[in-house]
């Protein structure tokens, strides 16, 4: 896919760009706020990354800009400021993630993957399926192979993210953003205690393993 | 300091008692010129106005009776002796009749109004220079009449009045000069003071203050706020600078670390599978130092930052919530997680920062409790209204006199040194409570095999105070 990366530092940038290509995308690089939102104006691009600090034009207005003009590309906002009030003011202004540097480069990879194929889902969904494990949202049941598999809450919530995530890398920061919308780094193994109990629930008695450890980087829901 | 003249002159108190003075002064002018207006004018124009009268009437007694009627009336007239002069000269200017000797300059044209002074026998018989006003003109056949009335007396009324106008400006002047001189020496007192305290804090001594004279007067109040912003600021610097010192402390021995292990890696021979080893491992170091770079850095922003926007945090909710995402790591640790939390427990803060507090608080007793161990999480309402949650644990605690220290920034107990990122938690919680003016106490826990165990209670107030 296609990747507009607005960033001013060239340093920082040509890594990031080369991390993105290798993940197999196309990435343009703009150096400052204007144009980079003169590119992704014209370009057609599939996920914008914005850093929030830019040079001429601030990100944050940068992404309202394109919002106010109808471009409506998934926008990924980089900051070193990666406090509440300004996640909280960048996803405001239209961005549909955060993230506050200093983050892994595997960590930014998975959330442009995410931003991408969360577009193609956009909409309403009411049943999920990935293999044989469904998920149907009305009535909040859960079966794999036509077995009903009981979930609590929680578990149902980390499952339904996984799911509509399936085939990408997942990390322990997304699920915890996303589904528990913590914005803090437990130091301990929560999200893999979180994780392993959802695997000894539809996993374990099953064949085929859906439910993968990617190391170093997350998870990742594949049949 | 003393302050000179031009200091003085400079001072705004000093201007605006200036400006002051101008507007009295301008006052002055106004009310001396309608003083004038009203008295001198008023009398002026009565006089000239009677003059006209009278030249009409004699230029009228001229024209119907020749020269010879008119000098017989001049004369009569200035026999009566009254509040006029009359005085009839031929053609060339000889005084024929009436009560002058000499006679005025000749206005030109005729029958035109004229000022002249003569010289009169005064009140006690001295000879006087006394104006008069009034009308001359040259007649038809040329004898020339002149009427006017004798203003001396007038003059010397209007004169008084004038006189006092202007002595009660000039003493209004003075005084208020000298008013404004005082009041400004009094502020530009005060200012100075201001001032100097300005400066000794820019040559570095923040623990200055400004004087407060208990007047309560604008000074005063200034006073208080520069003392406020510079108590602020004081301790802004003071945690921007521990926050220097911590960062160098926390992170000196992990960045080694991090540097040794890179080294080991290029000092081997190349070994694909240990150097990728080698490589990840320093990964995570990178990762644990970024971990806590991050600590401290969100630990300043809550010691430093006040303008935290509040909300209604429902702190029963949160603690419900991080009980259930905590419970099952405890659990694979060997420890129970119980929560008792009273439903519906608000209280004024930042919900951000309430849910890292306490989830610093389960995670450290989690961290620290041996299996197998339980851990309760309280949430009840406190004697003030407030909102007080308590984490005990069955761990080894900590020994009374260590309680002090381990809330203090960055201490770490010694038994806890391989723990990463260790020893920020207490701190942020205890920053945390400052920030919401509640509080933290240490105490001991539920007891147990590893020790006494410890007990952290967070006091949340009903109602963040100012």
């Amino acid at each position: 896919m296609r990747v507009l990366l607005v960033e001013d530092d060239s340093e920082l940038a040509h890594g990031l760009k080369r991390a993105l290509e290798e993940d197999g995308h196309a990435v343009d690089l703009a150096g400052d706020g204007v144009s980079g939102e003169l590119y992704a104006r014209e370009g057609a691009y599939d996920v914008l990354v914005v850093d929030r600090m830019l040079p001429k034009r601030n990100g944050v207005t940068v992404v309202e800009n394109l919002r106010g003009a109808g471009v409506s590309t998934p926008v990924l906002i980089l900051s070193a400021l990666g406090e509440e009030d300004h996640r909280v003011e960048g996803l405001n202004a239209g961005s549909n993630d955060y993230l506050p540097k200093p983050f892994s480069t595997r960590e930014l990879l998975a959330r442009v993957r995410a931003l991408w194929h969360g577009r193609d889902r956009a909409g309403p969904v009411t049943r999920l399926s990935v293999g044989d494990l469904e998920m149907d949202l009305l009535a909040r049941t859960v079966t794999r192979g036509g077995r009903r598999i009981d979930l609590q809450p929680r578990e149902f919530r980390l499952l339904e993210y996984l799911m509509r995530h399936s085939g990408e890398v997942v990390t322990r920061t997304m699920l915890l953003e996303k589904v528990w919308d913590y914005h803090f780094d437990p130091q301990t193994n929560v999200i893999d205690v979180h994780i392993s109990r959802l695997r000894a629930k539809i996993d374990k008695d099953f064949e085929t393993t859906l439910l993968h450890t990617v190391r170093g980087s997350g998870y990742r829901l594949e049949a | 300091m003393k302050l000179g003249l031009p200091d003085l002159l400079r001072t705004t108190t000093f201007r605006l008692a200036l400006a002051q003075t101008g507007v009295f002064l301008f006052l002055t002018f106004a009310l001396l010129g309608f003083v004038y207006v009203s008295t001198a004018g008023q009398l002026t124009r009565d006089a000239e106005d009677a003059a006209d009268l009278e030249y009409a009437a004699l230029a009228k007694i001229y024209a119907q009776g020749g020269l010879n009627a008119l000098n017989q009336e001049v004369i009569e007239r200035a026999a009566a002796g009254g509040e006029s002069l009359y005085v009839l000269a031929d053609r060339t200017g000889r005084i024929v009749s009436g009560d002058l000797d000499r006679l005025p300059a000749l206005p030109e044209g005729a029958g035109q109004r004229t000022v002249f002074e003569f010289e009169a026998p005064g009140p006690d018989n001295v000879l006087a220079a006394r104006r008069a006003r009034g009308r001359m003109g040259r007649l038809l056949g040329g004898p020339i009449l002149l009427v006017a009335r004798d203003m001396g007396e007038i003059s010397a009324i209007v004169l008084k009045i004038t006189n006092a106008v202007w002595l009660s400006g000039l003493v209004g002047l003075g005084l208020s000069l000298f008013a404004g001189v005082f009041a400004s020496r009094q502020a530009a007192r005060r200012a100075e003071a201001l001032s100097r305290t300005a400066r000794d804090v820019m040559a570095g001594d923040l623990s200055r203050r400004a004087p407060v004279l208990g007047v309560r007067d604008e000074f005063d109040d200034l006073a208080k706020d520069l003392n406020a912003m510079l108590a602020r600021l004081e301790q802004l610097v003071h945690s921007t600078r521990t926050a220097g010192d911590a960062i160098a402390h926390d992170l000196r021995t992990p960045l080694s670390r991090f540097r040794r292990r890179l080294e080991d890696a290029l000092d081997h021979p190349p070994d694909a599978e240990k150097d990728r080893e080698a490589l990840r491992r320093a990964a995570d170091e990178a990762d644990a130092l970024l971990a806590t770079f991050n600590a401290i850095l969100r630990l300043a922003r809550v010691q430093a930052a006040s303008n935290w926007r509040f909300e209604r945090v429902d702190v029963s909710a949160i603690a419900r919530e991080l009980c259930d995402f905590y419970e099952p790591a405890a659990e694979e640790g060997g420890v129970s997680l119980v929560g008792a939390i009273e439903p519906g427990l608000a209280a004024p803060g930042d919900q951000g920062l309430i849910t890292q507090a306490l989830s610093n608080l389960i995670e450290n007793a989690v961290k620290y409790t041996p299996a197998p161990g339980r851990i309760e999480l309280r949430v009840r309402r406190g004697a003030d209204k407030g909102v007080l949650v308590t984490v005990a644990d069955t761990g080894p605690g900590v020994p009374p006199e260590d309680r002090g220290r381990i809330l203090e920034r960055f201490y770490r107990m010694e038994t806890a040194r391989t723990s990463p990122g260790a020893g920020l938690g207490l701190s942020l919680v205890a920053a945390v409570a400052d920030l919401h003016k509640g509080g933290l106490v240490l105490g001991d826990g539920l007891g147990g095999p590893a020790g006494p165990g410890l007990q952290v209670s967070l006091r949340l107030p009903a109602a963040a105070g100012v």
